[in-house]
């Protein structure tokens, strides 16, 4: 192995990945000018709206930093510009991994990388993580625009009832990522707790000392909270 | 909420439809690109016949995963948000959080014409702050490849989807507990039963919360606080 590496690693491919990841910046830059603008004509202001784009940066800095893990383990195995599109375009870094999977083992591989992860093989397990997201894409340009009319003249009858189920989407969702530390146990549950204690803590403050401030951070503090327990807790146990 | 005159919020739905249906199968077109490239130029190419098997079995797992994503997620993002939420990738563990984040700071409720621009501002500043960090890492790719895999701290990125959802999920059970209780339940209940495909357990909890809250909605036990 290792030679195609030369070609997975050529600049041609990193102009092409470049391409792909500024399409990406593209795509939010129109919508996010669509959405100042539509906030400006339905009265929202502009403090309201620039605290919007400053939380969706915020609580973005911390998630990513497994994305930037992910992307170091497998640019040795699929080079650096097709690792780099793959994680910022379509899909997530456990979703990549079992596509490149799926595709190594169509060919009789059983791992990414190693002396059997000839060319042949990881163009399969490129193509596959590409293809695969073929459904997702489909779907939502396809029937999207219909599914989203068909809900908002479902429930426009009642708005509060909308809000609380909308609200109680989220938990569900939420609810499914909280299972898993709780039940795995261990350092998961660690990270979980201390993180969840933290947020707690932040909340209490925020409530009782009137630290409005805070609450903008609290997730990060949060999170960071929970690392650092994780951190203190496989030094000890380790 | 205020609004200026001639403001006609299903304008911009049609604009946002329309980039976001654009956009969408250009940027799934393009991601081929390198591929096509590695292949036309550098005869690196699959082995079709094991292609053919991969695409049916990635189809076999993804078609009933997206479809029920889909779904769920149009309840929760608004159009502009599921467009770049869909093309960006990454939406449980970034997008959604974002998104949930900011409608609570804002005061911005889930669902409204409120809700649905501060969402996608978010959004926007989700996945362009996302890049940047990604594109710091492909730069920093050896020295932080050394300073992030030290073993002392290594740990501590493992566990980042743990300490996101704490944190998060803490903050949605202060919020509303008696909305909380039966998902995280169940959610627990199915984690122990075994490996569940996600495009089960993702409607099963999410319906579980909904029908949780439509009997405390009914009951008058939820919803009172914001103006009907």
């Amino acid at each position: 192995m290792g030679n195609y590496l030369e070609y997975a690693n050529a600049p041609v491919l990193l102009t092409a990945a470049i391409v792909v990841v500024a399409f990406v910046a593209l795509q939010s830059a129109l919508f996010l000018a669509v959405a100042l603008k539509r906030g400006a004509a339905a009265g929202l202001d502009r403090a309201r709206m620039l605290k919007a784009l400053r939380t969706g940066v915020t609580t973005s800095i911390i998630p990513t930093l497994p994305i930037v893990m992910a992307l170091i383990a497998i640019a040795p195995v699929i080079g650096t510009p097709v690792s780099w599109m793959r994680l910022s375009v379509i899909g997530s870094a456990p979703y990549e991994l079992m596509a490149a999977g799926i595709g190594a083992k169509t060919m009789g591989v059983d791992s990414l990388g190693g002396a059997g992860f000839t060319p042949t093989v990881f163009a399969n397990a490129a193509w596959i993580m590409c293809i695969g997201s073929f459904w997702s894409i489909m779907i939502v340009s396809i029937f999207y625009k219909g599914i989203k009319k068909r809900y908002s003249s479902k429930i426009q009858a009642d708005t509060r009832w909308r809000e609380v189920m909308t609200g109680a989407c989220f938990m569900g969702v939420f609810a499914l990522f909280m299972a898993d530390p709780i039940t795995t146990g261990g350092t998961a549950l660690v990270t979980f707790a201390a993180a969840a204690a933290a947020m707690t803590l932040c909340l209490v403050l925020v409530v009782k000392l009137k630290l409005d401030g805070l609450k903008e951070f609290a997730l990060t503090i949060s999170m960071l909270a929970g690392m650092a327990a994780c951190v203190l807790w496989t030094s000890l146990a380790g | 909420m205020n609004t200026k005159n001639g403001y006609d919020p299903a304008r911009y739905e049609r604009m946002n439809h329309l980039i976001g249906r654009l956009t969408l199968p250009v940027g799934f077109l393009l991601t081929f690109v390198p591929l096509v490239i590695l292949w036309l130029r550098f005869g690196i190419g699959p082995d079709l016949k094991a292609l053919v098997q991969g695409i049916f079995s990635i189809s076999v797992l993804m078609a009933p995963v997206s479809i029920v994503e889909v779904l769920t997620f149009s309840a929760m993002l608004g159009s502009g948000a599921m467009y770049m939420a869909y093309l960006s990738g990454n939406i449980t563990n970034l997008k959604i959080p974002s998104a949930a984040m900011a409608m609570d700071l804002c005061d911005a409720a889930p669902a409204t014409e409120e809700g649905e621009i501060v969402s996608t501002i978010a959004i926007a500043g989700s996945v362009l702050a996302s890049e940047v960090i990604i594109v710091a890492g492909v730069l920093l790719l050896a020295p932080l490849g050394g300073a992030l895999s030290h073993p002392t701290i290594s740990p501590a990125f493992e566990q980042v989807l743990p300490a996101l959802f704490g944190a998060i999920g803490a903050y949605y059970v202060l919020k509303e507990w008696k909305v909380a209780v039966a998902p995280i339940a169940l959610a627990i209940g199915l984690k122990l039963v075994g490996d569940i495909p996600t495009a089960l357990t993702i409607p099963v909890c999410v319906l579980a919360s909904v029908l949780t809250a439509r009997f405390l909605y009914t009951k008058g036990l939820v919803g009172k606080g914001s103006p009907a």
